[in-house]
């Protein structure tokens, strides 16, 4: 045998070795890729830190407990992204990814809808299958296959707010609200939640916006917000911000200018308002009371979880965004098992066809996951924590919370 | 087409050409998508930079908005695919009509302002329109996806198809940077660039050329905002008119070299690989690290090579000798009016700044063939009467006729071409630039044609005896051949009536005796001068008569000699102890 092995065909065994490794890897592969692209610099780091926080320890579970089993105990890789801080380098991100790592089954992100909506246009071509908390309606409107939203959607959450907040203000004061001041950011989650209100829940519920302010974030001073809202005199605030940089300046300013949480009503919405980071920012004081809607807070059934996660981060509580990312690797290790085998597009058939109410379901409200035929997780609604001595805690729904609502007079 | 500018197209379009083929060549290997947005990214910002150079980096008016054109591009052919389902095909043309209609509208007010206030103002537009946009409900527009047909809405399987689609409009921007910088339009811009009242005084309609130059500009960046968005699949306000976007061209013109095609292509094939790999390299490891490394990286280049990449490495290793130019048909010499006829005749012209009367009631004939100096003390309203007299400043009342015409309330450019030629006290010259090509602005000015400019220039050297430097860069000139050069400048248009502002100012007397030959030698031609100076041995023996300004009046009038032993003009220079003390 001619042992002499040319250039060509040197080229042509290396072709054939990896073609052998994809089709063993196919058959069992020892790792499976898996992404997170979330900020982890910028102003909404703070959210993307708390998700890689969650994913970690999910696929650390996940590895313990033998890895995929029907990929002969495969185990979970995660690969972590950076979405920066604007939409630009969310989506260059997302296309590095794509590019750099074919064997990726799945993946999450980017918490702020503005970086979701982009980085999914590049997902949606290349059919990796994407899981995301992000709010934004338009990112389930858009007739995408691959992209699966597992938070209720901004629309579902401000219908769901508002009458929860009149009924709480009610039950409390006797008195219907009438005035409501409305200060939010201009990024595709709060433009969501506000375009529902604006349109026909405020009719509905007879309310009338006395004040109505829009900004671009980061904030730089909140005092041209909160001086119109004081002078206003509102029966509570809807603050539609989105990162905790933001949300300290304005509970900030409320306090500065002699109307804190605890004498005027605010109503945030989105996890960045129940972070750790904000708590040490802000202070307990200038917390108490606020009130944040947003989409998941591990249940009291899940005690067990948020006790190993606070010993293994440090941090004091898990939230949504820790319990979302949590799930999400869950829901990919379910799907891969099911797929039992390690591509992409088998394992968006399985999360399309799921209908669970146990293993990943348990981490969510209502312990049923499944989703529509635009993506959207069935049944997905709406949680409500307040802040109360320091701590986030739910008051809705009422088979979830932790702790009774209460309503500043 | 500028003189040599044929010859220069012809070489930069071949090493375009050459450049491009290979850049295809080399993308079709690039198999990784990733790599390929970034070989798409390329000549998308390298686009921008050229529409940006072909306005701010010729005519040096510095744009710190042309995220505006950028993003009225962007949302044009966005929400024409959302609203109407138009196909980018036809959206970016369609952008660009927006963008050219933007321009149209921003320099019309904006062209009002110079200098650093043009500047600033620039910087304004697409911060109000990214509010506007904010207002309206468009924070993020999702382009359509389209499964149906791909390729009619830019929607390529295959990303190198992109590259190739970028690489076309870049090709066209770099056909219409190439015509205009070889051509009288750039030498236009750059007559701007040098100084705005001189291209003016030489006959350019500075307004129009501006204009044209912001409005191709404009549809040049809007054209590279429409295939961005294409590329980046969801726009935002903040993506396309953010203060960066405008930055992004300024900082890939000024890094590869202002004022030539060049500069943005170097800039931009350098710096946004740069930058994308620091993204990919350096962010994953520490976050946010990335914009401190390409920061430094440019302040790093701009210090080794501050006038940009491009014309360092000109200077330091091409510095070809440029090719004598070739002799260009002359045009005839301008028919003189008739020796003793009354060429400029000025009547009671007046103009009061607020309470200062800086020209009062000032009236004076000049006769064809005469060279008529003018005199006074600093402060006296003799440049004053130059700029009432060329139109840079409207008389208050009084009339001043040249020959038959109404000078008075005409433009400066309009007054040029009636045969008007003016010099400055400060030469400002386009040191990159040929002594023929400093010249020859004034050619077009008068309304020449390409070849008759170039030989109205020639013989204007030759008449002031340049004509052997006519090929050598102005930068070199000495003081006294720049203040010739600014004299063939004045004659290049042909005129009638030289106004020469202190054009001996700071020479040595051998310089100034030159200098007193060559216009000696055009008023035995039958050229009419009015000429300011102060130096007044030399005033003695040039001019025919004097006219004397004091606070803004004509204080005597008359030939040399007598006007300098009037008692009123030897109080007026020397005060009236010294007059005092001679009658004593």
């Amino acid at each position: 045998m001619n042992t002499k092995i040319g250039r060509r065909g040197a080229l042509a065994m290396t072709g054939a070795a990896a073609l052998a490794g994809t089709a063993r890897a196919a058959a069992a592969p020892k790792e499976v890729e898996i992404a997170l692209l979330v900020p982890l610099s910028g102003p909404w780091a703070e959210q993307g830190i708390l998700e890689r926080a969650g994913a970690e320890m999910a696929v650390d579970d996940v590895n313990k407990a033998g890895g995929i089993k029907s990929l002969g105990g495969a185990k979970l890789k995660l690969l972590i992204f950076d979405t920066g801080a604007t939409v630009e380098t969310a989506k260059d991100a997302a296309q590095r990814m794509i590019a750099q790592h074919p064997h990726l089954v799945g993946g999450m992100g980017c918490w702020l809808s503005t970086f979701t909506l982009a980085a999914t246009e590049v997902t949606e071509r290349a059919k990796l299958p994407w899981l995301t908390l992000s709010y934004a309606d338009a990112i389930t409107d858009r007739g995408f296959h691959y992209v699966f939203q597992t938070s209720a959607t901004a629309k579902t959450q401000a219908e769901q707010t508002v009458p929860f907040v009149m009924k709480l203000a009610q039950g409390a004061t006797h008195k219907r609200p009438t005035k409501v001041a409305i200060v939010g950011d201009n990024t595709a989650a709060s433009v969501s939640f506000l375009k529902p209100i604006k349109a026909h829940i405020l009719k509905q519920e007879k309310l009338t916006a006395v004040v109505d302010e829009i900004y671009t974030p980061p904030l730089a001073d909140a005092t041209t917000l909160v001086q119109p809202i004081r002078a206003a005199n509102p029966d509570f605030v809807l603050v539609l911000s989105t990162n905790d940089g933001d949300d300290k300046m304005l509970a900030d300013t409320f306090s500065e200018y002699g109307i804190p949480a605890s004498k005027m009503p605010l109503i945030g919405n989105g996890g960045h308002w129940a972070v750790p980071e904000l708590l040490k920012t802000t202070g307990a004081g200038i917390l108490q009371d606020i009130m944040v809607g947003m989409a998941n807070w591990p249940s009291k059934a899940l005690a067990p979880l948020v006790a190993r996660y606070i010993k293994r981060s440090g941090n004091p509580w898990m939230g949504q965004n820790e319990i979302f990312a949590y799930a999400h690797v869950q829901i990919l290790a379910w799907a891969l098992n099911k797929a039992k085998v390690a591509n992409r597009l088998n394992v968006a058939d399985a999360i399309r066809t799921m209908n669970i109410t146990d293993g990943p379901a348990i981490y969510f409200p209502g312990h049923h996951l499944q989703f529509t035929s635009i993506g959207r997780r069935v049944g997905a609604a709406l949680v409500i924590i307040q802040w109360q001595s320091g701590k986030p805690v739910t008051i809705f729904p009422a088979s979830a919370a932790q702790a009774k609502a209460i309503w500043p007079v | 087409m500028r003189i040599g500018g044929a010859r220069r197209l012809r070489r930069d379009a071949a090493v375009a050409a050459v450049l491009v083929a290979l850049y295809a060549l080399g993308a079709a290997l690039v198999h990784n998508s990733y790599y390929q947005l970034i070989l798409t990214l390329v000549p998308v910002w390298a686009v921008l930079g050229l529409g940006w150079n072909l306005f701010s980096g010729m005519s040096g008016l510095v744009s710190f908005g042309h995220a505006a054109f950028f993003g009225i591009g962007a949302y044009v052919v966005t929400l024409a695919l959302v609203y109407w389902h138009l196909t980018p095909w036809l959206g970016i043309p369609l952008g660009m009509a927006a963008g050219a209609g933007a321009a149209l509208l921003i320099g019309l007010p904006t062209f009002r302002l110079r200098g650093h206030y043009f500047a600033l103002s620039m910087l304004a537009y697409p911060l109000a329109i990214l509010y506007v946009l904010e207002y309206l409900g468009f924070q993020e527009v999702p382009l359509p996806m389209h499964r149906e047909h791909p390729a009619l809405y830019l929607q390529f399987a295959a990303p190198l198809t992109m590259t190739l689609v970028a690489l076309g409009l870049f090709v066209l921007a770099m056909i219409a940077g190439l015509l205009v910088e070889n051509s009288r339009f750039g030498l236009a811009l750059l007559a701007v660039r040098q100084n705005e009242l001189a291209a003016e005084a030489a006959g350019l309609d500075t307004w129009r050329w501006k204009m044209r130059g912001l409005v191709a500009s404009g549809a040049i960046a809007a054209a590279a905002g429409g295939l961005y968005a294409c590329v980046l699949l969801v726009v935002t306000p903040d993506a396309v008119f953010n203060v960066v976007v405008s930055a992004q061209a300024l900082v890939l013109t000024l890094f590869g070299g202002v004022g030539t095609v060049w500069g943005p292509v170097i800039g931009a094939a350098v710096l946004i690989p740069l930058a994308e790999t620091l993204n990919a390299k350096l962010g994953s490891i520490i976050p946010g690290i990335q914009g401190v490394v390409y920061g430094i990286a440019i302040i790093g280049i701009m210090l080794a090579a501050p006038e940009g990449l491009f014309w360092t490495f000109r200077d330091r290793f091409f510095r070809p000798a440029p090719p004598p130019p070739a002799p260009a048909p002359r045009p005839a010499p301008a028919a003189m009016p008739p020796r003793g006829q009354v060429l400029l005749d000025v009547r009671d012209i007046s103009k009061t700044f607020g309470g200062l009367r800086a020209v009062q009631e000032v009236s004076f004939q000049l006769q064809a063939g005469e060279i008529l100096g003018i005199i006074g003390p600093n402060g006296a309203g003799k440049t004053t009467l130059f700029n009432l007299l060329c139109g840079v400043i409207a008389a208050d009342t009084g009339s001043a006729r040249l020959g038959e015409v109404e000078l008075r309330g005409q433009k400066v450019h309009r007054v040029a071409r009636l045969g008007v030629g003016r010099t400055f006290q400060v030469v400002r010259s386009f040191p990159r630039l040929s002594l023929l090509e400093n010249v020859i602005v004034a050619g077009y000015g008068a309304g020449l044609s390409d070849t008759n400019a170039a030989g109205a220039a020639e013989a204007a050297l030759e008449a002031v005896g340049l004509a052997d430097r006519a090929a050598r860069p102005a930068g070199g000139l000495t003081n006294k051949d720049l203040r010739l050069m600014e004299l063939a400048r004045a004659l290049a248009g042909a005129p009638r009536l030289l106004l020469l502002d202190e054009t001996l100012a700071g020479l040595g007397r051998e310089e100034c005796d030159e200098l007193l030959a060559v216009l000696r030698r055009l008023r035995d031609g039958g050229m009419s001068i009015v000429i300011i100076e102060h130096t007044m041995h030399a005033m003695l023996r040039l001019a025919d008569r004097f006219l004397v300004l004091d606070h803004g009046r004509v204080l005597a009038e008359g030939p040399p000699r007598a006007v300098m032993e009037n008692p009123a003009v030897i109080e007026a220079y020397l005060g009236s102890k010294f007059l005092a003390r001679q009658n004593a």
